[in-house]
């Protein structure tokens, strides 16, 4: 099998995080993504049910680093500065 | 242990993958292979589904030591909840840099066996992810004058080179290949 796809131009960083973060948990509907405004930085306040906090952070905080990897790449993309914020 | 569905598995990465090129508004294509021929004889690695990028933004994904390829495929892996040691079935790579990096881990590996040989004295490499560790451990398991193991805790996990029967003070200096 082989599949192929072309990618668009655009984004948007908080549907990207609402998108990874939701595949990674338990309890998809409890994922929520805010987006607030700080000066020249795009602040993504991600919400996880409590037991799934562990996933989204992953072992030595793996996951949530590989998450931000993602965001610096879409930010240097779609000219913003994007900063990953997991409340608890 | 195979990957229960590869074809479910394929369609998964093929939708998270779909997401985050659009949402990330990055310039890159990919080509998701379910039981992709192997390009030479090895038992290195033997992925069950390969993930090929390319497009505008391949360099992005190579740079910093594959940053950003390594971190598309560890959120590919933890959604698609595969056990550790199926990890290795799924192979993520752009530009070939799995095999160019396959390449330079076997020929530092090399160039460490060497210098235990010549030394008698252990070896360490930089911290390497697992998959690099076991290619490293591969690459010298026919050396049977030496032996090799991994040290140190998560992220700064490293292989230590020993001579096969050394019995020193394990605590050589710390060596940066590769």
């Amino acid at each position: 099998m082989a599949e192929q796809k072309i990618s668009h131009p655009t984004g948007d960083a908080r549907a990207l995080v609402e998108q990874v973060a939701k595949t990674l948990v338990d309890e998809p509907d409890a994922v929520s993504v805010s987006q607030v405004e700080e000066g020249s930085e795009t602040v993504l306040e991600l919400t996880v049910a409590p037991n799934d906090l562990g996933k989204v952070i992953g072992k030595q905080g793996r996951t949530a680093r590989a998450m931000r990897t993602l965001l610096n790449a879409s930010g240097l993309r779609l000219h913003k500065r994007f900063e990953l914020e997991i409340l608890e | 242990m195979p990957i229960p569905d590869k074809i479910a598995s394929a369609n998964k990465i093929n939708e998270f993958l779909s997401g985050i090129v659009t949402h990330g508004g990055l310039h890159l294509k990919y080509r998701i292979t379910v039981d992709p021929p192997l390009a030479e004889e090895r038992d290195w690695e033997r992925p069950e589904i390969l993930v090929e990028f390319s497009g505008p933004d391949s360099p992005l994904l190579l740079e910093r030591g594959a940053e950003l390829l390594r971190a598309i495929e560890l959120l590919a892996l933890e959604m698609l909840r595969l056990h550790g040691n199926e990890h290795e079935k799924v192979c993520f790579d752009c530009m070939n840099h799995r095999a160019l990096r396959l390449e330079e881990l076997r020929l530092a590996a090399g160039v460490a066996a060497d210098r235990v040989r010549k030394t008698g004295s252990p070896y360490n490499f930089a911290p390497m992810s697992s998959r690099e560790r076991r290619i490293v451990h591969l690459a010298l398991r026919d050396h049977t004058d030496l032996r090799t193991e991994s040290e140190g805790m998560g992220l700064r996990r490293y292989v230590v080179v020993y001579p096969k029967d050394y019995k020193g003070a394990s605590n050589p200096s710390r060596r940066t290949l590769p």
